[in-house]
This record gives C-alpha cells, structure tokens and sequence, in this order.
C-alpha cells in the first residue's frame, strides 16, 4: 500500500515488458534459430547454443556460389545430395520475376476494374462484390487442376507465364474488392469538379483518383506480393522443369538426397523470408491498415 | 473479364466432379455420381474428414487464446510498443516453406533443437518422433498453424481493442473491478463481434488447408495427418483420380458455402 501511483505504474511496465519480451521471443525464436544454423559451421550443427562460438558464410557461399554440395565422413568428401544448389540462384530470378509480374498486373488490372466497377453502371454490377469475395474464401487447391488443365490448353504448361496467371486467379478476387471498398470512399464530386472543368475521362482518373487511391493500391501491392511470393501449391503443380521452379519448390527438392544439409537449408530460409522482410520494415504501417480493412487471407 | 480466372475453373472443378479421366489420355468420360460414392465410400476420406476437424478445432482454439492475450499485452501504453508489434506480426508474412523448413529443423527427432532441449531440462527421457509417431506429427502441424496464424488473430483483435472507448474501462476501474473482471465483463464483450467474424474466417481457411500440412508431413505418417485438401492432392498426383479429387473439392466447396452463408448471417445480425 506504500506503493505510490507513480512506483505502481512502473512496476506495471516492467511487467507489461518482460511478458511481452518472453512473448516475442517465443515467437522470433524459429527465425532465429534459423539465423544461427545459417552461419553455424557443420561440425558445430549439434550445438543447442543460441549464440554460435563459429561463425561460417559456408552455407551461403555454397548456395550463391552454385556449386554442388559435398561433406566431409572421415576420409574423404562424398557427393551428399542430389540438390540441386546450383539452381538456387535461378530459383530467385523466377521467384523475382513472377512476382512482380504479378504485383503489377494484379494493381493495374483490380484498380480500372474497380474504377469502372465503382463509377459505370451496367447489367451484373452487384453480384460482382460477392462473387469476388467467394473466390476470396475459396482455397486453391478445389479449382488448381482445373486451372492447369487450362493452362495445358493455352500450351503455358511449364513456362513462368503460367505461374503470373495463376497468381492472378488468387490475387485478383481480393484486390478488386479492396480497391473498390478504397475507390467508393473517394467522393464523387471531386471527379465531377475535374470532368466539368474540360478534364478527359482518363485524366480525371489519372489526375484525381490515382493519387487518392494510393494507400488502396498499396494494400493490393503488399497483398500481391506476398500471394505469388509465398505460393508453394500452384507452382508445384504448373512447373515441372528444374529450371523454371520458384524458389518455394525448388527448396523442397533438397530433401530428396539421402543426408540433409541443414545449414544449407536454413541459409536457403533466410534468403528467402529477406525480400519479405525488407518489404515489411518499409511498409509496416501501411500493412497494419490494410489488415484492418481486410487485406488479408490465409 | 477477370473474374474468369476463378469462375470458370470454379465451374470446370464441379463439372468434373462428374468424369473420370483415364490416366496418360486425355479423355473424359461422363460416370454421373460414381466419383461421390467412391469418395463417400472411402475410409480414408472419412479419416481425412475427422482429421481435418481436430486440426482445425485445436489449432483454432490456441489461435485465438494466443491472440488476444498477445493483443491485450501490445494494448497496453508502454514505450517501443512498435518494434514488438512489428516482430510479433511478422510471422504472418513468412512462406510456408521457409516454416516447414525451420519445423523439420527444430523438430528433429536426432539433431533437433526442441528434443535437445526437453531431455537437457529433465521434462523428457526418450524422443519424440515429431513426424513419425501419428499423434505427435498432428501435434507438430498444429503447432506450425498456431505460430504463423496468430498473429492474424492479434491484427483483428487489436484494431478492435483501439476503437474500445478508454472511459468505459476506466469507470470500471474507478469502481473497483480489478483487471481479470474488466476483461471479463467489459472488454470481452466488446471482441466478442470481431472474434466472431475472426474464429469463422479463420475455421473455413484452416479447414481446407494444404501447405501447412503437407509441406511439413506429407500428410503422413500414412495418412494420419491427412485433411480433405492433402486428401484430394493425392488423389489427383498419386493415385491419377482427377474426378475424385474434383468430387472432393465439390464436398469442400459444400462446407465453405455454409460457412460463407453462416459468416454473411453473423454480419447482417450485428448490423440489425
């Protein structure tokens, strides 16, 4: 009771801060980990320390340098694995390419989608929304071998160009439905003020609305981005050629030797989850509204 | 024009339901509801179906326990509030892959970092075959769900919990209630329409899942860790059953439309 307000309210900090410090590390501690096997030498890959007493730029020299893998047992150095680390750089380029592909047309496409849909009137409008929606909350794997099936058809079978296509019928759903919420709350007398003063259709689109609907396209960018980087099922049933692979699959293939190499593996972790992370601490502010508008599906 | 990259596959899913495909040609042939009696009549799919829905119940429950305890901690006024924000909503953005990698890392039953740790502290003897043994693989699963799902929950929870007038929890205070009973009594009432909205999403999502599982079991050990989405994954790529998977996917599309009616129902309530 000696306590004063001033000593309660520290203590309630002090303690608000150490369960969110546990928390946090609960949470981190599988990236973390991650971090550490990535640069721990192999002949220390048993050590359950969190700070290594080596550390290596082995694994990512291996992955980078594409070379193939080999391991030491006792006297000599074996061919380990048939992993093929020696794509992994390739692997990268197609994930890049895919997905800003993706990203781009996902934005260009939801956002005169949702301008029409939002400034035109005409026959089906109000069924679009809920449409939209559904093929949101549809799971990927119910209309996959259809769609590839299609692909087959279009003769996009195995070729990047599939996969952009793909990620489309994930991507964009949502993004109209986000940008259409985002385009309906810029006022419509602001367009009409720019048509009346001799402002061509495009220009009041381009002029008005495109800077309005920044944070809007923003959102759509994050969300497609994250979809056709992240996509590890779509991928796995379009590509077949080693080559070709994104690198959510092409990882996969490295447990396919007899003798996993974790450290190669974590390294692999880390380079792959770096683009995404790099992005968040750019755009975290902005992901925290989009989430709250909804951009989000999992 | 690009709601045909979803309606037509959509459309194409349900019509071939209805055919079977012969493997390595391409032709379809009309057996009207074989492909359901198959399917209904499969253990397996059974065994996928209640699978599927102890994954989904567990993994749901946790989520959402986790989450608004972690969003009531983020809640709170205390300074660098952001930087824990941030690394607690980053997990959300991590690919299942890389997950599945980190997991079959941490879980392994030799070289793992999570057996070592459990025999170096006394709580186990033996190991744990975290992928092997068929409860403990369910387990490692709801595990991958609940950390990279989370923080979904939190996101929601925790727009919700800023929009909470500060008045009304004060006044309580003011009255005596002490912290467990203005959860109780005041804030939970106030989550209980986002957490709504939050559990139903959240259960038709986890309920058809695909990455989660099979990246990181394969569906295995046998099909112990199976659900209607690795079930008909495997019914298409292993067993060539193009149509049975389809028929799979119609029952799937069955539940998400309930779901969705459900959902939509949930809205209208709280708008009225």
């Amino acid at each position: 009771m000696a306590l004063g307000r001033a000593a309660r309210r520290r203590l309630r900090a002090a303690f608000v801060y150490a369960t969110l410090a546990v928390v946090t590390l609960i949470m981190c501690f599988p990236l973390l980990w991650a971090l550490v096997t990535s640069v721990r030498p192999n002949e220390e890959m048993l050590s359950v320390r969190l700070v290594p007493d080596h550390v290596t730029g082995a694994h990512y020299r291996a992955l980078l340098g594409g070379r193939s893998m080999y391991f030491e047992a006792g006297a000599g150095a074996y061919r380990a694995s048939t992993a093929p680390s020696q794509h992994f750089l390739a692997w990268f380029a197609n994930s890049t390419v895919v997905t800003l592909a993706t990203t781009a047309v996902s934005v260009a496409v939801s956002t005169l989608a949702a301008y029409s849909l939002t400034r035109f009137r005409f026959v089906g409008q109000s069924v679009v929304p809920y449409i939209s929606l559904l093929g949101y909350m549809t799971p990927s794997i119910i209309y996959v071998f259809p769609l590839f099936l299609a692909i087959v058809a279009l003769g996009l079978a195995d070729r990047l160009p599939s996969l952009v296509l793909g990620y489309l019928s994930i991507t964009l759903p949502f993004s109209m439905w986000l940008m259409g919420a985002f385009l309906r709350s810029i006022p419509l007398e602001v367009e009409e003020a720019g048509l009346i003063d001799g402002a061509s259709r495009f220009q009041v689109f381009r002029r008005i609305v495109l800077p309005l609907a920044v944070p809007g396209i923003v959102a759509t960018s994050i969300f497609s981005f994250i979809v056709a980087w992240n996509d590890y099922l779509i991928a796995r049933i379009f590509i077949n050629s080693i080559t070709q692979l994104p690198l959510t699959v092409g990882v996969m293939h490295f447990f396919e030797g007899t003798h996993v190499d974790w450290g190669l593996m974590m390294a692999a972790a880390v380079l792959i989850t770096l683009p995404l992370a790099v992005l968040f601490m750019f755009v975290q502010r902005q992901l925290v509204v989009g989430f709250g508008a909804g951009a989000v599906k999992g | 024009m690009s709601l045909a990259f979803v309606v037509y596959p959509a459309l194409d899913a349900i019509r071939l339901a209805f055919y079977s495909k012969l493997p390595f040609r391409n032709t379809f042939t009309f057996v009207g509801l074989e492909n359901f009696r198959y399917v209904l009549a499969d253990p397996v799919f059974w065994a996928s179906a209640r699978q599927a829905v102890v994954w989904t119940g567990v993994s749901i429950l946790l989520q959402t326990v986790f989450g608004v305890a972690i969003a009531l901690l983020l809640h709170q006024a205390v300074p660098d509030i952001n930087l824990f924000r941030g690394l607690l909503l980053f997990p959300y953005m991590v690919p299942t892959v890389v997950i599945a990698l980190i997991w079959r890392w941490m879980f392994n039953p030799e070289f793992g970092v999570v057996n070592a740790t459990l025999k170096s502290t006394g709580v186990l003897h033996g190991d744990i075959y975290w992928f092997s043994d068929p409860s403990w693989a369910m387990v490692s699963t709801i595990l991958l769900n609940v950390w990279k799902f989370t923080p979904f929950v939190v996101i929601c929870v925790l727009a919700r919990l800023q929009t909470i007038p500060v008045e009304i929890v004060e006044a309580a205070h003011v009255d005596g209630a002490g912290a467990w009973r203005r959860f109780l009594h005041i804030v939970l009432p106030q989550l209980k329409a986002v957490l709504a909205v939050v559990v139903v999403f959240r259960t038709i999502w986890t309920f058809n899942k695909f990455e989660e599982i099979y990246l990181l079991t394969r569906g295995g050990p046998g099909t112990s860790t199976f659900n209607l989405a690795v079930y008909a994954f495997e019914q298409t790529t292993a067993n060539l059953k193009l149509g049975v998977a389809a028929a799979t996917g119609v029952i799937m599309l069955v539940f998400l439309f309930a779901g969705s009616v459900f959902y939509l129902r949930l809205m209208r309530q709280q708008e009225a």
